[in-house]
């Protein structure tokens, strides 16, 4: 089962995401691994949603997926990981962090167990450094506000480290929980309230 | 960069199929719908099943069809966004001249379509049946990219020769085997123009 329709408090995660976006007039959602399921499951909810098909999800990354969304906008975006829920307040903090006019990256308290780690910047406000290691107190979690950020296509790359080139980044602190592993999966079920 | 956008019409631009609806007046809806639902999921070839649903309607004068399909519900978002791009629009339809006529003057772009003739207000016969792919290949003499909207397997040749393939279920779910051939599936026709104004 692709990772977004993940039941949590008997809803999906898509569902949870699809809740916070509701004020955002325009999404699109890449499709790849039971494309025909997800796309099912979403019109249901959102009729207007734009669905990116990625029918190379299996031998390319995220950064190829982010690129097909978004190859066309010349505007600032939003990007959301799929398997990420995301405590709505934090969520609403980090879209009023947000006017487009720079790259803002989500950050987390560390606790997923394939945490790509931040270092801030003395401050505290900024990304300067992301790292599989060693260890900090907050983690990559997966969200930005992306302005003039281009993708790379067909790049075996991350996300982050598409970021990495444009460090330091203003930084914004949300509680979420990405579900990776059964472990992330028993932990977001322990602690995610979604209001 | 010069962009060319191209529309299938039954289903696509018009909110319903348009020969079923003509079928309503011959007593023959469920056989011609039965047609073109097979046709739409690429069971039946579209050029066979045109001429027979055009047989099956032959008898329909064609002022009366084209009154019909003067008034058949448009996407209005769709409509809009054609409107305000005559030059850079075209609809690409297996449908005939002599009926769809009245949706080209509404529309104000140019139509590639199947042709007919019409002796004395009746379908006389249909002397060319549109192949989708040859339409789109004849634009690239004067555009560099060629986006194409539709949402059954009759529009797979269009999508075949297209840059940017786009599924568009306002009307009917497209079939699997046809998203596959796309790079975006929506199923709103605002989201769908939104989508179309960043190509």
């Amino acid at each position: 089962m692709p990772k977004c329709l993940v039941e949590v408090g008997g809803r999906r995660i898509i569902d949870y995401q699809l809740e916070l976006l509701h004020s955002i007039e325009s999404v699109r959602i890449v499709v790849g691994f039971m494309e025909e399921q997800v796309i099912e499951h979403v019109r249901r909810i959102r009729s207007d949603v734009v669905f990116v098909r990625n029918p190379e999800f299996r031998t390319t990354s995220n950064t190829h997926s982010l690129f097909l969304a978004t190859r066309d906008l010349r505007e600032a975006y939003f990007s959301i990981d799929g398997d990420l829920l995301i405590d709505p307040a934090s969520f609403r903090a980090f879209l009023d962090a947000c006017d487009g006019s720079r790259t803002v990256v989500g950050i987390t308290a560390s606790k997923t167990e394939e945490a790509v780690f931040v270092n801030l910047t003395p401050d505290g406000r900024s990304v300067a450094r992301f790292a599989r290691s060693p260890r900090t107190t907050h983690e990559w979690c997966g969200i930005a506000c992306m302005s003039r950020v281009k993708m790379p296509e067909r790049q075996s790359t991350f996300v982050y480290q598409v970021l990495e080139q444009d460090l330091p980044l203003a930084a914004q602190d949300i509680l979420c929980y990405e579900v990776d592993t059964p472990d992330d999966l028993e932990f977001a079920r322990k602690h995610f309230r979604p209001c | 960069m010069t962009t060319a956008y191209c529309f299938d019409l039954d289903g696509t631009v018009t909110r319903e199929e348009i020969l079923p609806v003509l079928s309503r007046r011959v007593g023959l809806y469920e056989e011609i719908s039965a047609l073109t639902e097979a046709t739409l999921k690429g069971l039946i070839p579209f050029r066979k099943s045109f001429l027979l649903r055009c047989r099956l309607l032959r008898d329909l004068p064609i002022s009366e069809v084209q009154a019909t399909i003067a008034n058949i519900p448009l996407h209005q978002n769709i409509v809009d966004f054609i409107r305000a791009r005559r030059d850079v629009c075209y609809i690409v339809t297996g449908n005939l001249d002599v009926w769809v006529r009245p949706l080209q003057e509404l529309l104000g772009c140019r139509f590639h379509w199947s042709s007919a003739s019409v002796v004395d207000d009746r379908l006389q016969s249909v002397d060319h049946v549109l192949h989708k792919g040859d339409a789109v290949k004849s634009l690239r003499r004067d555009f560099d990219r060629i986006v194409a909207v539709g949402d059954g397997m009759g529009d797979v040749p269009m999508f075949e020769e297209a840059d940017v393939r786009i599924a568009f279920g306002g009307t009917h779910t497209p079939i699997q085997s046809l998203i596959e051939y796309t790079d975006y599936v929506t199923f709103d026709d605002k989201a769908l123009c939104t989508l179309l104004s960043t190509q």
